[in-house]
């Protein structure tokens, strides 16, 4: 017997997850490409 | 055979010759049609070898242990008897011993009139059957077998497999433009599609887990994540990852065509990405590796060893592990991997109504994995200056490079002037974390 409240956890939260984690890399992305653009400017 | 070799003659049946003829159009596809043949030949090849009885090439051995105490009242079955799951193989008193899968008997450790107990071996079983481990524990005796169990069931050959994925991939279109990440995301949808078409269709939570899967569209997540949590469907769902890999070109342009209208897919993206600093690419994988994995734990073997190969690449001191990955490590685990999947295909386990309906639920997941990429691109150009080309939405399905490629095709076609290729890469390559971290997850919650 499925338990279908699980399943709509697991679906609902796993593709959420997904989507935060990516998020954030994408955020961090943006932040390290800042952060080395300055650090190649103070170095020249 | 003159009474001293078996030869497999009399236990080929029709199921067997199916299954090579399947092997057999695989090949075909790999050398005439130039389809992903890295992946197709060895694949086909082991299906064959799989399928001609006797072969030995993917046997197990397994003990059949008396679920109850009892008296041996009658043994229905003789040493080399060959029988499908379920079949009894001695009667107790107490009850019938019956067989957990299909196989043949290597040897009869009881005789009517003894008395057994409870865990007392009645038989042993040769089979091709991949059994939970935990509830038939199997030894494998042959030579696929062998790399099957301590390759692919140890989980050591998939996340190898990425290592050297990841040394072969190039960040910088992605870090260049990071919103393709979200389009990655959007690509996830079809696994959650496919996990809940699986559950109406009456299979388990594991079992959808692993078929979901195959919407990530790729191969060592899709083994990884099955060899884990439904190993007896591992042969069905890796061959429909593999070969919906190589049909890429026949499923993604209707999907597209279908979502798209002719201005759309002729928008232009200027070819020009920003150029990405070897510090950046550097970075990536570090920083990557933390904040996944911090995410979801689950996702360390595959994402850790993503990440390491792709460090490989970038650092620029570690030329010769780079190339190591990139060349023969990559070539050898290919071969032990295809080779080991295909030979988890023999007819008694393929040939079941349940195969069919994890292939039709396989196009469901990459058509939709596909379909929500571009639908989250056009939700996207509702907000963006810079309008964004929704046909490379599709490329979230990480089937790379193939993706890619498709989406640039198209691009041509639609608007000769542009060069998606590398737009496309972007989620290409977002869509192979986004799947390593579905199957993590799925993983951490039903493992």
């Amino acid at each position: 017997m499925t338990d279908w409240g699980l399943a709509i956890k697991i679906a609902c939260g796993g593709f959420s997850l997904v989507f935060i984690i990516l998020v954030t890399l994408a955020i961090s992305i943006k932040l390290t490409k800042v952060i080395t653009e300055r650090i190649i400017k103070d170095k020249q | 055979m003159f009474g001293l070799l078996e030869s497999g003659f009399h236990l080929f049946y029709w199921g067997n010759a199916l299954m090579i003829v399947i092997g057999l159009g695989f090949i075909y596809l790999a050398i005439g049609k130039k389809m992903e043949p890295l992946l197709l030949i060895p694949i086909g090849f082991g299906m064959i070898l799989v399928n001609l009885p006797l072969s030995g090439v993917m046997d197990y051995e397994m003990q059949l242990r008396a679920p109850q105490a009892g008296i041996v009242m009658e043994v229905q079955m003789n040493e080399e008897s060959h029988f499908k799951k379920g079949v009894p193989v001695c009667k107790l008193d107490s009850g019938e011993v019956k067989t957990p899968v299909f196989g043949r008997i290597d040897s009869i450790r009881v005789f009517p009139g003894q008395r057994v107990a409870k865990g007392d071996i009645i038989a042993s079983i040769i089979t091709m059957e991949q059994t939970d481990q935990s509830v038939l524990p199997t030894k494998p005796i042959g030579l696929l077998s062998i790399i099957f169990k301590f390759g692919v069931m140890w989980q050591i050959l998939p996340p190898l497999m990425f290592l050297c994925l990841g040394a072969l991939t190039d960040f910088g279109p992605m870090l260049a433009n990071p919103k393709t990440l979200l389009l990655g995301a959007a690509a996830q949808f079809g696994v959650y599609l496919a996990f809940f078409f699986s559950l109406f269709f009456g299979f388990t939570l594991p079992e959808a887990a692993s078929i979901g899967i195959i919407g990530g569209a790729e191969g060592p997540t899709t083994i990884y994540v099955t060899s884990i949590l439904a190993p007896h469907i591992i042969g069905a769902t890796a061959v429909a990852c593999y070969s919906y890999m190589a049909l890429v070109p026949i499923i993604l342009p209707p999907v597209i065509y279908l979502l798209t209208t002719k201005k759309e897919r002729a928008i232009y993206m200027k070819p020009q990405l920003r150029k990405v600093s070897k510090l950046e690419k550097v970075l990536f994988p570090l920083i990557g590796t933390v904040i996944v994995i911090l995410f979801v734990p689950s996702s360390a073997p595959l994402i850790g060893c993503f990440m390491v190969g792709n460090l490989f690449r970038e650092s620029g001191v570690t030329e010769r592990l780079s190339k190591t990955a990139q060349t023969t490590l990559v070539d050898i685990v290919t071969i032990f991997l295809t080779l080991a999947i295909g030979a988890s295909m023999p007819a008694q386990n393929f040939l079941q109504p349940k195969t069919l309906f994890i292939l039709v639920l396989g196009v469901v997941a990459f058509a939709s994995a596909a379909g929500a990429g571009v639908i989250l691109a056009k939700i996207m150009n509702l907000f963006l200056k810079e309008k964004i080309n929704p046909m490379i939405g599709a490329a979230g399905v990480s089937a790379v490079p193939m993706s890619a490629r498709v989406v640039q095709v198209m691009g041509q076609k639609a608007n000769k002037k542009n060069f998606l290729l590398m737009h496309a890469m972007g989620p290409n390559v977002a869509g192979a974390i986004g799947a390593a971290i579905a199957g993590g997850v799925f993983l951490g919650i039903l493992r």
